[in-house]
């Protein structure tokens, strides 16, 4: 960006401390204090479904009972830990946190569009989760896709768990309409859409399918209520009801919502690789393209999760050969960021080095998930170890590391402060090497044939469960010391960071650190794109 | 090829596996290229002595974009194809395939054959035959695995499924349910046996079982169905403990339950506990660890278990005759001692195949395969060597030296009926099971 | 910079302007808003769609228990509500003239009349419920009688429950943000953006009752 664009009356005074009490907070509509506000919550979620993943990994550390006597009580863990990560963690996850912060930022706005509204569905989202906080007297043991017949038959607290992931579904769908709206309407003059950020295409393509598919679900839950409450028999075969009809609707959310997921944290990485490369994010197009076409494409692939659960084999075959159609946006997207470090000036900050982590685990994740979405190969794959195994290369090597990245990335802009290199670094190192020492052992229990979701298994599958166990605690405890650093630094550190640290050509990097509370003094008006790195003749950055 | 999925049990196998080890190794050079690109760039453009130098403002490049999106879509093609090409075997049974009918239920698998024969647990089919299965569930969404077949089909109630499957070699393989159902979820499996054409056909015809238990008094019928249903299992009849209560002398016993509360064995505490097992555990036994007999026993077998347990008042000795006859000293004649032992083995009346199987397969005891001469830890943390004293000690006393992972299941029953020298010809087989 | 917070949205303007927002000129504003209901009405319709969906698959499965299960309904109540809610949906579409003419006057009167029809049709709709119950074809009261119309009354309830509750959120945006500031004379040319959007959201009410009634009382 060519001038500087806020020009700040009181370089001391920021969003952070114009205002102070914590009734400031919990009443604030700036986007900037509602990303904090949801990062606490989301953040306390990822730790409860933390917990409840090494719970459930120290009883797999061994066949037979190790600390869980009764299989019920680990059905609950395993549900609890994919209801907490996904409806209550990942999900809102870079969107209602990073999105909050930097989309108006990123624009050249003030505000998202509908500021009141934001910090409304917050509150919707603290609703849905206390509902959820009800339903853990008596805890959901469906596992966190709630398949009919079981879900509507079982004694747990169903109803009260599915509504609470109705309400956090609520929110969903009007933050990704604010965002939708701010995106079209507040941009800054000479914001195009192609001078764009990456990451806001990201946020715009996941903004559109929070808003369409998450209703879908909505309603499907709202039915499993109904079943239960009244017998509805929509699902229920011993009512006349059809338990796939649940999947597919399900499905028609759960896939997008993979997308909703990953796709903000595409959009990190999109702009981390430039910065730390000191070069032009490479196929620009191509990138905004793919992260639409990933969107769109996301809809139609649904019944890949049902290719075992007696859908036809000619829709098996239709939703086999889609599937393949999005993974080749994915891929077009990593050769794309790997293109961008050549010939550039390379450092290894903790943000790059988590966005050059994400390359590696993202193409574990897309490499296995081609296997899934080959028919015969999903028959053997189909509800074992392999599918966890991938599912958490994509959700927890994909998005969460795309937070933890973004996280660090932006942590200057957010809190003024310099984190401690040493002990990120540490941290990331810790982090990486456990998550692949949990997960790589379970794509061998896949090809062994070990079923998921199994409290108990054959001592043959034993070694590798203890692996995976030991990994789970390394992973378990570098992100604990990568968000306990960076915590305490937010609240004690003392370096104080530059405005712009990294040199970011990118908008929301032109005004101070902490932004102040309108983000801008004056609307800045946007003469070229954020990724104006290197020169034509290769002189200087 | 890379064997990663085990050992190809079905005709088809080979397609599932050809495409799955095209799909890995076009995975692996295409991570290894990648991120090996990525880490050279990384390293050869790295800034040096903490200072940026100076950078191209290369925006794209077209003609790769165009190739690294045609290249990949031809790769995706070509694996699409290869593994429509192995699913489309695996969905088109053979007309004259034969069918058995398979029920899922919490937590089960039933099994019916089309001249009426029921089984549950283990599915006996023939080697080198088609085999469809017809499949359905009676409560929730079950799932129906069998890894060495590469099969697999989901089971839900209200509606039939179908699974097919031709096996290309005989022995026991492991049945998973890979679909989350409950409590015992991980514990629904089952066992496919395949057999020799012939003595498959042996094993179909032979109703005896059916047509002998419906002759009986109902205390006789009791006592077959104790060695059948496994009973003997978990529930010995001379007072010694195993894991469930001995049921010497237990019509009409009381005592306390595992939550203080009060209980007497009468025909309806009977009854529930062989229904709902979890209901009134007794004080000191595991809560989960009977299975429920929903659906396996009639009416008419539980009043014939009642019955039977009311004769186990300690006046009389109580002789388990096995559930099939123990083939006659003649028919072994002429057999090496290894024969023989296998014979031992596979006799149902001993129940060796119970719990042991003799591929390789863990089941509720060690495999047989490879167990000789084999070092085991056991519970104390201490090593032993498998050799012809450590496996004579744990047929006579099976919860001397139990190996470490495995629980104190196996009966102590082999005392008077195993002589030393069917236990030398078990010994001599379990050899050969390399 | 001030210290003081500003209020997102101030409505403390002369009377017909629009209000001043924090952060954006009116005309963005308008936008804005416009664009942020045509969302929220599409979240809506894919709400109802998951119903529609789950109505087709489960009326082909038991095609002959849906056409007699929907006898049962009571088709004069049924289009009664239709043209209750038609009328409703006209007034609604001339109060948006109305505002943008500055004649708050007529936007009550019509938004009244909207609001009105709403409620009959809610009467109209707790008569047909508690005929239903009455003969036991209704959640909680099940006479097992009419047991095998399960399927088809599961998902008239659901459907017409949620529709009614529906109708009940537009009525209270009608009043909130219609006729109550109308009643202030805060409506102009310049400035009608809440009685164009309420109207909308009434728009959508009615059309979904218009997709409802045919398939639930005409098809079967």
């Amino acid at each position: 960006m060519a001038a500087h664009v806020s020009a700040a009356v009181n370089e001391e005074l920021n969003y952070l401390n114009w205002q102070k009490g914590i009734w400031s907070w919990l009443t604030s509509t700036d986007h900037k204090r509602i990303c904090f506000l949801y990062l606490f919550t989301i953040l306390l979620f990822f730790l409860a479904g933390g917990v409840a993943a090494l719970l459930v990994r120290t009883e797999l550390a061994f066949a037979g009972p190790t600390i869980i006597t009764d299989p019920h009580t680990y059905n609950v863990l395993f549900t609890m830990h994919g209801v907490f990560m996904i409806f209550l963690f990942v999900v809102p996850g870079i969107p209602a946190t990073l999105g909050n912060f930097l989309i108006p930022l990123m624009i050249g706005a003030k505000d998202v569009a509908f500021p009141r509204l934001n910090l409304f569905s917050y509150y919707v989202y603290v609703i849905g989760a206390l509902i959820g906080a009800i339903a853990m007297f008596n805890p959901v043991d469906t596992g966190w896709t709630f398949y009919a017949p079981y879900s509507t038959t079982t004694g747990t607290s169903v109803s009260l768990m599915v509504l609470a992931a109705f309400v956090l579904g609520f929110s969903s769908i009007l933050t990704g309409l604010n965002f939708i709206v701010t995106i079209h309407q507040l941009r800054a003059p000479g914001m195009t859409w192609m001078r764009l950020p990456v990451f806001i295409w990201a946020s715009y393509a996941t903004a559109v399918i929070q808003t369409v598919a998450t209703p879908v679900v909505g309603m499907t839950l709202l039915l499993i209520i109904a079943e239960r409450a009244f017998g509805a028999g929509i699902f229920d075969p011993s009512k006349g009801g059809d338990p796939v009809l649940m999947e597919h609707l399900f499905w028609f959310y759960s896939h997008p919502v993979v997308y909703i997921m990953v796709l903000p944290a595409f959009g990190v990485v999109g702009e981390i690789i430039p910065v730390f490369s000191r070069k032009p994010l490479f196929g620009y197009k191509m990138v905004v393209v793919s992260s639409m076409a990933i969107a769109a494409v996301g809809f139609i692939v649904w019944a890949h999760h049902m290719f075992v659960a007696g859908i036809s084999d000619f829709s098996a075959k239709f939703f086999s050969i889609v599937t393949f159609l999005v993974a080749i946006p994915t891929a077009i997207k990593v050769f794309n960021w790997v293109s961008t470090m050549y010939k550039g000036s390379i450092s290894f900050k903790t943000p790059m080095l988590y966005a050059m982590a994400f390359v590696f685990l993202f193409m574990v994740a897309g490499t296995t998930g081609i296997y899934l979405a080959m028919l015969g190969v999903d028959v053997y794959y189909h509800d074992t170890y392999f599918v966890v195994a991938h599912f958490h290369y994509t959700i927890q090597g994909g998005a969460v590391i795309g937070l933890i990245a973004a996280l660090h990335f932006w942590f200057p802009k957010m809190t003024g402060k310099m984190y401690n290199e040493t002990v990120s670094k540490f941290a990331f190192a810790a982090l990486f090497i456990g998550f692949n020492l949990t997960f790589i052992p379970q794509f061998i229990l896949g090809m062994d044939g070990m079923p998921r979701r199994y409290y108990d298994y054959p001592a043959q599958y034993q070694t590798l469960h203890t692996i995976s166990t030991i990994g789970a605690y390394l992973n378990g405890f570098g992100y604990t010391f990568a968000l306990v650093n960076l915590l305490w630094t937010a609240l004690f550190g003392k370096v104080k960071a530059p405005r712009n640290p990294y040199n970011s050509h990118s908008l929301e990097w032109q005004t101070q650190s902490p932004p102040i509370h309108e983000n801008f003094a004056e609307i800045p008006v946007v003469t070229e794109d954020p990724y104006s790195y290197g020169t034509p003749t290769g002189r200087g950055h | 090829m890379l064997g990663l999925l085990g050992q190809q049990g079905s005709d088809f196998a080979h397609k599932v596996d050809y495409a799955h080890d095209v799909v890995t190794i076009i995975s692996v050079i295409c991570t290894v290229a990648i991120v090996g690109v990525m880490i050279y760039f990384a390293v050869i453009y790295r800034q040096r002595d903490g200072k940026d130098h100076e950078t191209p403002r290369i925006e794209g490049n077209n003609t790769l974009e165009v190739i690294w999106t045609v290249f990949p879509t031809l790769v995706c093609i070509w694996v699409a194809w290869l593994g429509y090409d192995s699913f489309v075997d695996l969905r088109t049974p053979p007309a004259n395939a034969m069918e058995i009918n398979v029920t899922g239920r919490k937590w089960a698998w039933d099994f019916t054959y089309k001249n009426g024969k029921k089984t549950t647990g283990e599915l006996v089919v023939p080697v080198d035959e088609p085999v469809k299965l017809v499949m359905t569930a009676k409560d929730v969404l079950h799932s129906f695995f069998v890894p060495v077949m590469r099969t697999k089909a989901d089971v839900i109630p209200g509606r039939y499924t179908y699974e097919w499957f031709r096996p290309i070699q005989t022995g026991d393989f492991q049945v998973f349910c890979t679909e989350y159902c409950g409590n015992e979820h991980s514990r629904m499996m089952a066992r496919l046996k395949v057999l020799p054409k012939a003595e498959f056909e042996r094993w179909l015809a032979d109703d005896s079982q059916a047509r002998k238990l419906a002759s009986l008094k109902p205390s006789d019928r009791g006592k077959e169905l104790y060695v059948s249903k496994q009973c003997v299992t978990c529930h010995s009849l001379d007072g010694s403990q195993r894991v469930g209560p001995s049921w010497l002398k237990i019509f009409g016993k009381e005592g306390k339950l595992a939550d203080g509360s009060t209980y007497k064995v009468d025909e309806n505490y009977i009854r529930e506990s062989i229904l709902q097992p979890q209901a009134k555990v007794v004080q000191g036994y595991p809560a989960m660890g009977m299975p429920s007999y929903q659906g396996q026993l009639s009416d008419d077998d539980i009043t014939g278990l009642i019955e039977f347990m009311k004769t186990l008042d300690g006046t009389q000795k109580v002789e388990v005759a096995p559930a099939l006859p123990k083939k006659s000293a003649a028919s072994t004649a002429g057999m090496t001692p290894a024969e023989r032992g296998k014979a031992l083995v596979n006799d149902s009346g001993n129940l060796c195949a119970t719990c042991h199987s003799i591929d390789g397969s863990a089941m509720v005891g060690p495999s047989f395969k490879g167990l000789y001469g084999r070092k085991e830890k056991i519970s104390d943390g201490s090593e032993v060597t498998v050799d012809d004293a450590y496996i004579k000690e744990s047929i006579y006393k099976p919860a001397a030296k139990i190996v470490q992972g495995y629980g104190p299941v196996m009966p102590a029953m082999y005392e008077g009926k195993l002589s030393d020298q069917d236990v030398a010809d078990i010994i001599e087989y379990i050899k050969t099971l390399k | 910079m001030s210290a003081v917070a500003h209020p997102i949205v101030d409505h403390n303007v002369p009377a017909g302007e629009p209000p001043h927002i924090h952060h954006m000129d009116p005309v963005t504003a308008y936008g804005a808003a416009k664009l942020g209901m045509w969302l929220f009405l599409a979240t809506e319709i894919l709400l109802f769609a998951v119903m529609f969906c789950s109505f087709a698959i489960m009326r082909y499965y038991h095609l002959a228990e849906f056409h007699d299960a929907s006898k049962h309904l009571n088709l004069w109540a049924g289009g009664f509500n239709t043209i209750v809610l038609l009328i409703s949906s006209f007034t609604a579409a001339v109060a948006v003239t109305k505002a943008q003419k500055g004649d708050n006057a007529g936007v009550v009167k019509n938004f009244a009349i909207s609001l009105f029809c709403g409620l009959i049709f809610l009467c109209v709709k707790g008569y047909e419920y508690s005929e239903k119950a009455h003969h036991g074809m209704f959640p909680f009261v099940w006479n097992s009688d009419f047991y095998h119309y399960k399927n088809f009354l599961g998902l008239y309830f659901c459907m017409s429950g949620l529709h009614a509750l529906h109708v009940i959120i537009g009525m209270a945006i009608l009043y909130w943000y219609g006729i109550r500031p109308a009643t202030k004379g805060r409506f102009s040319g310049k400035y009608y953006t809440p009685v164009e959007l309420g109207a909308l959201y009434w728009h959508l009410v009615d059309l979904i009752w218009i997709y409802l009634f045919p398939l639930l009382y005409l098809v079967g």
